[in-house]
């Protein structure tokens, strides 16, 4: 009979090649776009997976089409936008959690308008943007991320304040801060953990966002997303540019989810599970 | 009245407390409550964007009617709700499943969680676009295994195939969701009690059943909640895969009102529709919304 260590270790090796297994075959979509930026369309229609990589795809999008200037309109838009909703929601959820602790008036407004599909307001705001001259621009898009993701924001961000012992702040104010001050200067150090979590969740969604840079924007302020349309076009599919489009877009936030994935999690079970 | 500052902290406490929330209730005003409102007057006109004037005449609660009465958007909300359902079943089921198999012992263990999460933060227009690629009749790869394996090909967007098709796209980029939900639920879970029924000589199936399971349900409720939700809402990965082709065998409640706002710029009909969608989900999302409410307010 085999010991009970050298048992486990059998135990733990299968189940890693098990798991190899499934994050081949799971991945496999993932893997295959990754490959298809790099490869020769000749190769990807042979569904070739050894080839010689290449840079057409990239060259393709980068010099011939402009695809810089989508990521950098999607750059612009995201990263205010996200700096926006940490500034609006934080003092908000603050004083939710420690300030007016029974403001059920906003907690239940705030907690409407997150289950609000986004194409209910889609078209009024369409409409008045339209009317007010502010289609095609930056601006309007971060004012739409900004506000659509305020209510998780708000949400997510009241579960870590209130985390924090209420105590905190009466003694900032004996010691005599400002209600300003004692927000400031001693509280909201101690919460960046959820800040960062936020800007997380808010990043994501707004990089990721579609519908409203659908219907909002023409060309100068279209975003990344938006623009990988165009490489399938009435010629066929450009299988290069798409891979090297796809894997532009997505590599960031893929990169960003794994690095911050301790406040990706905390995020989800803070907004999900803690409710 | 005294000067005393703890006093005077107090009692101003509630003008700071609205001082502090009112710039986020501002913007949810402006952005949130004016549109919809706005959208809800509209709702009651003739209003079409080719004819001016139009946005005046009202009709009272003829497009609500109309759209009630109308068979493509019961056929948009049947899919819609096939939708949401199945992927949410399958995601939900495979995403156990894959979270009880993290929370084992073996190597490279955080390696393999975060490589699990990636189809979760993939742009979903990304995917949409990717995976029509993926799912072409002769040129996929999906086609290219299955003849590999001597399989029959399928035709993955055809008539019968296309609404199993997206669903099994949104499976594969939301099982993520529920594994990180469900594997957080595994890990605050008390590792006494199961030990102690082991001892008592509980097989592995009478574990899951009478301990793990119970214990991840409200973890599964709220997960399930918060992606019917988003499912209701899905519209890129859609469009971009279908348009909600072939015919309206894809077409969703978020499509069918975005095919009647930009295609026929009815906006009367259009903003009917996003508002019974609006009180659809808020309908189908009270459970959930009251309880965050009830243990909010308890909490407080």
């Amino acid at each position: 009979m085999v010991d009970g260590t050298s048992n486990r270790s059998i135990h733990r090796m299968a189940m890693t090649l098990l798991w190899v297994a499934i994050a081949l075959i799971y991945l496999f979509p993932y893997t295959w776009m990754v490959l298809t930026a790099f490869r020769n369309p000749i190769d990807t229609l042979a569904m070739r997976l050894v080839f010689t990589p290449t840079f057409d795809g990239f060259r393709t999008i980068f010099v011939e089409s402009n695809f810089q200037k989508y990521l950098v309109n999607s750059l612009l838009t995201s990263i205010p936008a996200t700096i926006a909703v940490v500034c609006l929601a934080a003092p908000a959820a603050y004083s939710l959690a420690h300030l007016n602790r029974k403001s059920s008036v906003f907690l239940a407004a705030v907690l409407l308008a997150r289950m609000v599909p986004g194409i209910a307001i889609l078209i009024p705001i369409y409409l008045a943007a339209a009317k007010a001259g502010v289609l095609d621009r930056r601006l309007t898009l971060v004012v739409v991320y900004c506000a659509f993701n305020l209510p998780f924001a708000v949400w997510l961000l009241r579960g870590f304040f209130r985390e924090i012992p209420t105590e905190l702040r009466e003694a900032a104010i004996i010691d005599g801060c400002s209600e300003l001050q004692a927000f400031v200067r001693v509280i909201l150090p101690l919460v960046t953990g959820g800040l960062v979590a936020t800007s997380v969740f808010v990043f994501i969604g707004a990089w990721n966002e579609f519908l409203f840079a659908l219907a909002l924007t023409q060309s100068d302020a279209a975003t990344a997303p938006l623009a990988v349309i165009g490489f399938r076009n009435e010629y066929g599919v450009q299988w290069g540019a798409i891979g090297a489009a796809a894997v532009m877009i997505s590599t960031p936030v893929v990169l960003f989810a794994v690095v911050m994935q301790k406040y990706l999690v905390r995020g989800l079970t803070m907004g999900a599970v803690k409710g | 009245m005294s000067a005393n500052p703890v006093l005077a902290a107090v009692t101003g406490r509630r003008g700071v407390a609205l001082l502090f929330l009112l710039p986020a209730a501002l913007v949810l005003t402006l952005i949130y409550l004016g549109p919809m409102l706005f959208a809800l007057r509209a709702s009651f006109t003739a209003w079409l964007l080719t004819s001016p004037g139009s946005e005046n005449i009202f009709i009272g609660v003829e497009n609500y009617t109309d759209v009630m009465s109308s068979p493509e958007f019961w056929s948009a909300v049947h899919v819609t709700v096939i939708y949401a359902l199945m992927s949410i079943c399958c995601g939900l089921t495979l995403g156990t499943i894959f979270a009880l198999m993290l929370d084992s012992d073996f190597y490279a263990q955080s390696f393999f969680r975060s490589i699990m999460i990636i189809p979760m933060v993939i742009t979903p227009s990304v995917i949409g676009i990717f995976w029509k690629l993926l799912y072409e009749e002769d040129s996929g790869v999906f086609n290219a295994v299955l003849t590999a394996l001597h399989l029959p090909k399928v035709s993955w967007l055809n008539l019968d195939m296309a609404l199993p098709s997206i669903i099994l796209m949104d499976v594969w980029q939301t099982t993520p969701f529920f594994m990180l939900v469900i594997l957080a639920g595994l890990q605050a879970m008390d590792r006494n009690a199961v030990e102690a029924a082991r001892v008592d000589g509980a097989s592995g199936v009478q574990l899951f059943r009478y301990i793990t399971l119970p214990h991840l349900v409200p973890y599964m409720l709220i997960a399930t909640s918060f992606r019917a939700i988003a499912a209701m809402g899905d519209f890129d990965k859609i469009w971009l895969l279908t348009g909600g082709g072939p015919g309206d065998r894809t077409t969703t409640i978020t499509i069918f009102a975005y095919k009647i706002g930009f295609s026929a710029f009815d906006i009367g009909r259009t903003t009917a529709v996003a508002w019974i969608f609006v009180v659809v989900v808020l309908v189908a999302s009270s459970p959930l919304l009251w309880r965050l409410f009830k243990t909010a307010m308890r909490d407080q």
